[in-house]
């Protein structure tokens, strides 16, 4: 039998609420790219039986037509769905100090609120 | 029509190589932990036509009988494929700021190399020395970090 090689698997889906308005920027380059922030809750009971909300803060980077899109039709408490890809970014800041951040890179962001206009779901 | 509620969805599958070593202590109560982080590595095509490699590390956490397997098992430099959730994890630097990161609380690792640290000791001789009997292959119950009455094993 042949030999197996490792496959490479990122892959992430969660479903939030956007914490504040997205943010659209251009690259130099003249590409889209817009941030948002998304809380996403999870219930459960603990030993003593209480029902308890733990928060995850996620950001999630999308590009091109997906950040126009997000940037036009969401806003703060807009429900979504993400599926993507985790990266990680690092640099050092001015005092030397070495820092890195972990975000999703989405390639699709599902749009869970009814909007006129809105599209239900956009695909990179 | 009845109104619609948000998914609770929070899941991450990645598979990756350890960078190090895993770091495995006890809480104060006794409940192992395990931390380690992942190199994962993406090959796409530049605008220019070249194949490039970027490397994403994620820190991944583990805890009950799946921080002992972690401990028993793994080494920097295994592949492992890893299935858990989405957390924050804050903490104070020396000078007192705040630092917060993503990791990924995994309930399901799977060792993804046929030999493994405590089943292949470097000068074994040879004597039709097996597999590892069972596949060193973990799935805690609970999520709540309490009950690990019910595993497999």
């Amino acid at each position: 039998m042949a030999e197996l090689r490792i496959p490479t698997i990122n892959r992430v889906i969660i479903a939030g609420r956007l914490t504040r308005d997205p943010e659209l920027r251009y690259t130099p380059g003249g590409k889209a790219v817009c941030t948002v922030s998304l809380a996403v809750n999870r219930r459960y009971k603990d030993a003593s039986g209480q029902w308890q909300d733990d928060t995850t803060y996620i950001n999630v980077v999308c590009w091109m037509k997906t950040a126009e899109l997000v940037n036009r039709y969401l806003h703060k408490g807009s429900p979504v769905l993400v599926e993507g890809r985790l990266e990680s970014r690092s640099w050092e800041t001015e005092a030397g100090q070495k820092r890195s951040v972990i975000e999703i890179r989405a390639d699709r962001i599902g749009f869970l609120e009814k909007a006129p206009g809105g599209e239900a779901e956009v695909d990179e | 029509m009845p109104e619609l509620k948000l998914a609770n969805l929070n899941r991450a599958f990645l598979i990756g190589r350890l960078t190090k070593d895993p770091d495995v202590r006890q809480t104060t109560n006794g409940t192992p932990v395990a931390n380690f982080s992942i190199a994962i590595n993406r090959r796409f095509r530049s605008p220019t036509g070249e194949i490039k490699e970027e490397t994403t590390y994620v820190g991944i956490v583990a805890w009950q009988k799946l921080a002992d397997l972690c401990r028993q098992y793994l080494a920097k430099g295994r592949a492992v494929l890893v299935e858990g959730k989405l957390q924050n994890r804050s903490w104070e630097t020396e000078d007192g700021q705040k630092r917060s990161t993503l990791e990924v609380r995994a309930d399901r690792i799977e060792f993804l190399e046929r030999e493994y640290r405590a089943e292949a000791p470097p000068h074994q001789p040879e004597t039709g020395v097996a597999a590892p009997a069972a596949e060193p292959y973990a799935e805690p119950a609970a999520d709540n970090g309490k009950s690990d009455d019910d595993l497999p094993f």
